[in-house]
């Protein structure tokens, strides 16, 4: 009998126990983001000041967000990150809310060019917000200071035929398409006609011929760069490459061309199925302090939207990367234009 | 005839199961992968999806598109470069090593193939970082007083591929010309020397013919290795190597167009398949007429 009695408080005791931890998860908010987007000392801090707990899941690709928001219909996740082109996909679906900026006060203290998220491409839809910006980097020139004299100021110093034998390009279709119909000012660089599109495909072929090869990883661009004399790179990986070329010793800078630089931007969004609303728009509010946001730049050295950072200076014109108009077709002229002799 | 009377049932039924496997593994992952393949070449794709309706789009394409041909038969060209460059290579090493006796033939082939026991992508990258401009090549080239001034033959171009390819598969051209090599009876070269032939004699008329299957399947291994390769030319080829392989990748990288993908993998497994034959047949015919 003793025994018994024994096993049941114990069961008792254990279920209770159970109870608890589960209503302590119900109450945690579930965040989905890239690594380095939710250190643990910043959540450390945000659970101190708010009583939020939370529990953050990493992601390694856009695939894999899609796949976890989609697969629970937006159910398992109360936040998340995601970038400005793949929004859009995510409100046709419906499977993220609205977001009520007037419970963000830290939202009217970012940089100018974020104040207004209508003005940033991908954020709004029918006037309401979606997406809370809060990481970005350029893709910028990437210039040898020894070489490339006087500085240059737009993408077009890559037809330079000084620089001929001299530059690496990035071996992308759809971003090549996009930067080369901005240096020819086109207005929407994600949106060609046929007559812009053969305009492009012209202009690059004539760039192919300028280069002296394309490349695909950040390595690969710098090992290039150390055994060649290369003096100019289109810098699809921004400040990270930058950054890596100087740690080498290389003399370079690092600069927004003036027709504008495209531009990757994520952003925190509130997904369908979130819990506690309030609790969601605390967490990115938090996010959007100077002290986050600083660090986050320190940390991984992309441009935040709130202190400025070498990503971009306060006046360079940034145009946030969407879907392009059909990226089949952009594939495919692009091994036209390496098949061109 | 005895002995197979003597079978026992149980005995009989292992090794058919061993023969079914022994049919069975290269149906399931040979066979089938390349069924597969060949089906979806019929596909296409319409808005990132792909429509299951059969076609031959993909191949009316292929034949008709301004560029894929030309880089097809440049490729091609390339390949068949590299395999020429490798044999005349690889021939004089591999006479050299027949001609060492006992232990030292043995070691100094395990040394030629040594290279083999190393990543590739890291081999591409050793190769790249001599070929460059300021790499080791020009650098030795023009501290040797051999060039005024850095070349840019071999930096990111056709060259830049045929060399690095010819230096990666060498290897693959050793070992099989050392083996019908070595296979040639020493009593025939005797009996040669024994009336009168000169040895340049000797091997023109008997030794370079009794090699020559060892030499076709060198020469099939390397072409067909050689154009299967997309990530030499996409690291070292720059703007003017622009190779089959690297049109193949994109459809299934960027592109993702996997039915026409699958399609330019046909054309290029027909040429594989045909080298393939050619090289077997010529090997074979050689090696029975012993």
């Amino acid at each position: 009998m003793g025994l018994k009695k024994a096993f049941l408080r114990l069961a008792t005791i254990g279920l209770g126990i159970g109870l608890m931890t589960s209503a302590a998860l119900a109450a945690n908010l579930r965040v989905l983001a890239w690594d380095g987007y939710a250190d643990p000392d910043w959540v450390k801090d945000f659970t101190a000041t708010t009583g939020i707990g939370v529990d953050v899941v990493f992601i390694g690709s856009d695939d894999e967000i899609w796949a976890k928001i989609k697969g629970s219909e937006g159910q398992d996740f109360d936040v998340f990150a995601v970038n400005t082109a793949q929004l859009q996909r995510y409100i046709k679906a419906d499977l993220v809310s609205p977001i009520d900026i007037t419970k963000l006060p830290n939202q009217k203290d970012v940089l100018p060019r974020f104040r207004d998220l209508s003005q940033v491409s991908g954020d709004t839809k029918d006037g309401k917000v979606y997406g809370i910006p809060f990481c970005f980097d350029s893709i910028g020139l990437i210039y040898d200071t020894d070489k490339v004299k006087p500085a240059p100021t737009s993408m077009s110093v890559l037809w330079d035929p000084a620089y001929k034998g001299k530059i690496l390009a990035y071996d992308n279709g759809e971003h090549n398409f996009s930067f080369t119909a901005l240096t020819l000012g086109y207005k929407d660089p994600f949106n060609l006609n046929a007559e812009q599109m053969a305009a492009v495909k012209a202009k690059l072929v004539e760039l192919k011929r300028n280069v002296l090869s394309f490349y695909t990883t950040a390595d690969e661009a710098q090992q290039i760069y150390q055994n060649n004399d290369v003096a100019l790179i289109w810098a699809n990986y921004g400040q990270q490459q930058v950054k890596a070329l100087q740690k080498i010793g290389a003399h370079v800078a690092y600069v927004n061309p003036s027709e504008g630089a495209l531009a990757w931007l994520d952003n925190w969004v509130i997904s369908k199925g979130v819990r506690d609303n309030a609790a969601a728009e605390k967490w990115i509010d938090f996010m959007l302090t100077k002290k986050v946001s600083g660090a986050l730049s320190e940390r991984t050295g992309f441009g935040n939207t709130v202190v400025e950072s070498s990503s971009a200076g306060g006046n360079d014109k940034l145009v946030w990367l969407n879907n392009v108009e059909d990226p089949l077709k952009r594939s495919d002229l692009w091994n036209e234009i390496k098949a061109t002799p | 005839m005895s002995a197979a009377g003597s079978i026992h049932p149980r005995e009989r039924r292992l090794s058919l199961l061993v023969t079914v496997l022994a049919f069975a593994l290269p149906v399931i992952f040979v066979l089938v992968p390349l069924a597969i393949f060949l089906v979806y070449s019929f596909f296409s794709v319409d808005q990132g999806t792909i429509v299951y309706t059969p076609t031959l789009g993909n191949y009316v394409r292929f034949f008709t598109d301004p560029i894929f041909l030309p880089v097809f038969w440049n490729t091609i060209v390339l390949c068949v470069s590299v395999a020429v460059i490798c044999i005349l290579l690889a021939y004089p090493a591999a006479y050299f090593l027949t001609t060492l006796k006992g232990r030292w033939r043995y070691a100094l082939l395990m040394l030629l193939l040594v290279p083999l026991l190393m990543s590739y992508v890291i081999k591409i990258y050793a190769i790249r970082s001599i070929l460059g401009l300021n790499g080791f090549l020009n650098k030795a080239l023009v501290a040797l007083g051999i060039l005024q001034q850095p070349s840019n033959l071999f930096v990111f171009n056709m060259n830049a591929i045929l060399l690095t390819l010819s230096l990666l598969l060498i290897p693959f051209a050793i070992l099989p010309i050392f083996l019908s090599l070595e296979r040639i009876p020493q009593t025939l070269l005797r009996a040669s020397d024994d009336l009168g032939a000169s040895g340049w004699q000797t091997f023109l008329r008997i030794t370079l013919p009794l090699s020559l299957p060892g030499v076709a399947s060198a020469a099939s291994f390397v072409f067909v290795l050689a154009i299967g390769d997309f990530l030499t030319p996409q690291m070292v080829g720059g703007i003017s190597g622009f190779t089959f392989g690297r049109i193949l990748y994109s459809q299934f990288g960027t592109a993702y167009n996997w039915p026409f993908g699958a399609a330019l993998s046909v054309a290029l497994a027909i040429v594989v398949i045909c080298a393939i034959l050619v090289g077997e047949r010529f090997g074979r015919n050689r090696g029975t007429s012993i």
